[in-house]
């Protein structure tokens, strides 16, 4: 092995960091002011298909902001289903995840080249060149994000208020806090950057929207952030490590001799084994917020 | 501080500058109502005047479920009024959150503390406060708690996280939580509950309060805890006001009859037990609350054949774990339960309700029903184990249906359809209507029936009465908690009052003096 290679899978580990981390980072802020939604696999598709087609109308930073913004409306739709409405969180997850996989296969089918749309390279976030190599500045943004957010979380009073309506929302409503609107807004602000996550895949990282775009990278955020106790600063690491294990996992397949033995399917299952076998040996230790997944009443 | 926050709180200031006014009203409920629709059958609150005065400590006496913690949520806007008027020195406010209450100078320290275990106590007082989200104001607030301690007395380390503090610091935590917004009207939901050893400490800080000019609503149980600490106390009994007396022209002997009623009881004619075979019994038992405090400490007693014994107190005297304790659900740390002669210790609720145990739990909605499952499913939920309700793995529906009919006519019970309708849209009333049908129609044995007649009407309740006095003349042992006095005192061959996990005193059923029960239940404290 030389270094090239091992350079080149850290690069890669760090593009395959940027979704998870993204998703995971929001995800924390969500699950600290107590909701828990699972459908962030389908917001994280639906970015990729709206961040295309805003980069394809008006450049790479009008398609992620378009990415993010479709995140966002949809987690308002999440929250409000989730407090106002007392909608189950489980079910209104799952609902956003059948949603995008309809909508996203229908979009495909109707542009006439069914199953995948490749965005056109004009349309694509351009890297930045340092003397290492190319980088996209995605990547400067997830490790930036997970620093605010902790910040957010744990320096300011909206992060003591956030964490306070999962913790025990009936303290929090005596101290005169709103708890359906900091729910939704919290919940909303953590899928905005799933949506991010969906338009960084499709407009910077793959270039091309599938219906498989996400690949089960919603559901390994929640993984990573089960595995950081929802400190961001974990979930950065967690996305590193599902992003290592992911390029390795590529590279390995690759080998002439490994390929005679094991079926490259069976390599790429490696990252997230990988992923929950971490989670699996870290969760007990970690606590979460008491009131999480359950809906506040008053009365 | 930031300007905001300083503008905010100057504001809060003005308003309640304490020593304006002592003596004046300064907080005031008129005909104030409250109901819980579905849920409880009769209004909760019904018509409650009282008012509170700059500088008094104003006590709100009466038994668990009176209505005292509800009418504190209603003055403090946590709950919204279903009829009356509130006012504020004088003028009439609509409260819509505890937002609002706090903002007219109204701050409430309740008895399930809102506190955020895990957070600090100076990060649970930031969580209130009006000044910007993007702020962290937590330095100013530790200073600002540090002093509010010295000046009250109420001492706290503003570093400390909640979980970590003791029940008395976690209330003083809450209390100094509220005075942070310069209230001039304090409401405590039963402040003692949690601290009855650390009592005098709070009372001596409640008096300076007081004399600074604050207007005080202290919510207790206990008597003595009104005469020593109140200026005035009102008396509330089943969600009415029994009236307000100056506490220097009142004695215990007027507050326990305000506080239980005022006629004698009815002890409900009986043939004597005749029979001498024990049904139950328990042996020097000790047991342990969900919070691992002792809860039982040494209860021993017999129930023969045929007899009732009730057991009177304020609930949370241990009442809860001796029912659950001899209903399998509990574990005992020491002691024997004994049921017709054989040892079932620490058995399962199963192998209990196999030696005949039947049990009308305290909680009907959490332990009592499976709320989101059918009337019919409900009812049969003991006896599917065996034919004719089953046959091998399969319910004999037909047989249920005939059975579940019968059971909600005979107890009355309205239902619209049997295997329909979820178990969660009946009121309580009806709930306990089916499982005093579940749990008697075998005429079991041995009966624990805890709070059986709660949140039914009176018809309801002779009916339930009639069936008990059956049960016994058929032979079946029970066992009665209830916060009745007239209940207990209409049903019971013998009465037995408990506090603080011992039975204090043993009444016999025939010739027992109410007054003096009463009393016992009141102060907790036995016949010496």
């Amino acid at each position: 092995m030389n270094l090239g290679y091992l350079w080149g899978i850290f690069v890669g580990s760090l593009y395959a960091m940027v979704p998870i981390t993204l998703t995971g980072t929001g995800e924390v802020i969500g699950e600290s002011s107590g909701l828990f939604n699972i459908g962030l696999e389908g917001i994280i598709l639906l970015g990729a298909m709206t961040g295309a087609l805003g980069a394809e109308a008006g450049g790479p930073i009008v398609g992620l902001l378009i990415g993010a913004g479709t995140g966002l409306a949809i987690g308002l739709i999440f929250g409000l289903v989730c407090t106002y409405f007392r909608g189950v969180q489980l079910i209104a997850g799952v609902g956003i995840n059948l949603f995008a996989a309809g909508l996203v296969t229908f979009w495909l089918i109707h542009l006439g080249v069914p199953g995948h749309h490749a965005v056109p390279e004009a349309s694509r976030m351009v890297a930045i060149s340092t003397p290492l190599g190319d980088f996209s500045p995605m990547i400067i943004v997830a490790f930036v994000l997970p620093v605010l957010a902790c910040i957010l979380l744990f320096r300011t009073k909206l992060g003591l208020k956030i964490r306070a309506v999962g913790e025990n929302p009936q303290a929090a409503d005596v101290a005169g806090i709103n708890i359906h609107l900091l729910r939704c807004l919290s919940t909303a602000a953590g899928a905005s950057l799933a949506g991010l996550a969906g338009a960084y895949i499709s407009i910077d990282w793959i270039g091309s929207v599938t219906k498989e775009i996400s690949a089960g990278r919603g559901f390994i955020a929640l993984a990573t952030v089960v595995f950081s106790g929802l400190n961001p600063l974990l979930v950065l690491l967690g996305g590193f490590i599902f992003g290592f294990f992911d390029n390795l996992a590529v590279w390995v397949s690759t080998m002439p001799a490994v390929q005679r033995v094991i079926p490259w399917q069976f390599v790429s299952m490696a990252p997230y084994i990988v992923t929950l076998l971490v989670v699996a040996g870290v969760i007990g230790r970690v606590r979460f917020p008491a009131a999480m997944g359950i809906p506040y009443e008053r009365e | 501080m930031s300007a905001n926050e300083a503008k905010g709180l100057s504001i809060l200031k003005n308003k309640s500058d304490p020593e304006e006014g002592k003596g004046d009203i300064i907080l005031e409920g008129k005909g104030i109502c409250k109901g819980f629709p579905g849920v409880w059958e009769h209004l909760i609150l019904d018509h409650i005047d009282i008012d509170v005065k700059a500088g008094e400590i104003h006590t709100l006496l009466g038994e668990n479920g009176a209505g005292k913690t509800v009418i504190a949520n209603c003055l403090s806007g946590f709950y919204l009024l279903s009829e009356g008027q509130i006012y504020v020195k004088g003028k009439p406010v609509t409260l819509k959150s505890p937002r609002d209450g706090i903002r007219h100078g109204i701050g409430m320290v309740h008895q399930e503390l809102a506190l955020v275990k895990p957070f600090t106590v100076a990060e649970n007082i930031a969580l209130g406060l009006p000044s910007s989200d993007l702020t962290f104001p937590l330095p100013e607030v530790e200073a600002k708690v540090r002093e509010l301690s010295e000046k009250y007395r109420l001492y706290i380390d503003p570093l400390a996280r909640v979980e970590d503090l003791s029940a008395g610091e976690q209330q003083r935590a809450e209390i100094i939580k509220v005075l942070y917004h310069n209230p001039k009207i304090l409401i405590l939901d039963e402040p003692t509950s949690l601290i009855s050893a650390d009592a005098e400490h709070l009372f001596h800080a409640l008096n300076s309060m007081a004399e600074m000019g604050y207007g005080i609503l202290f919510i207790t149980h206990k008597i003595e805890e009104a005469l020593e600490v109140g200026d005035r106390v009102t008396v509330l009994r089943l969600g009415k006001s029994m009236g307000t007396r100056e506490t220097a022209q009142t004695d215990k002997t007027e507050l326990v009859k305000l506080m239980f009623g005022e006629h004698t009881p009815v002890h409900l004619e009986r043939k004597p037990v005749e029979s001498n075979k024990i049904s139950l019994e328990v042996k020097d038992l000790e047991a342990l609350a969900p919070d691992n405090e002792p809860a039982l400490q040494g209860v021993s007693f017999t129930i023969k054949e045929g007899e009732i014994v009730g057991f009177a107190g304020i609930s949370g005297n241990g009442q809860s774990e001796l029912a659950e304790v001899i209903t399998g659900l509990r574990k005992v740390t020491k002691g024997q339960v004994i049921i017709h002669g054989k040892d079932y210790t620490n058995q399962s609720p199963k192998a209990i309700i196999g030696a005949g145990v039947s049990h009308i739990p305290e909680k009907r909605r959490e332990m009592g029903v499976i709320e989101p499952m059918t009337v019919a499913e409900n009812v049969v939920l003991k006896d599917i184990r065996v034919s004719p309700f089953s046959r091998g793995p399969f319910l004999n529906m037909s047989y249920i249906t005939g059975h579940t009919k019968e059971i909600v006519s005979r107890f009355g019970a309205l239902v619209s359809d049997l295997w329909k309708s979820q178990t969660r849209i009946l009121s309580g009333g009806n709930i306990q209507r089916l499982i005093l049908g579940r749990e008697t129609w075998r005429m079991p044995k041995c009966l624990v029936a805890v709070y059986p007649t709660q949140g039914l009407d009176a018809k309801a309740v002779n009916h339930s009465w009639e069936l008990f006095m059956r049960l016994r003349e058929a032979g079946s042992s029970i066992l009665l908690v209830s916060e009745d006095l007239d209940e207990i005192m209409a049903l019971s061959d013998r009465i037995a009052v408990m506090s603080r996990g011992k039975i204090v005193g043993m009444f016999d059923g025939s010739g027992a003096k109410w007054e003096e029960i009463g009393l016992m239940i009141a102060t907790g404290a036995g016949r010496t």
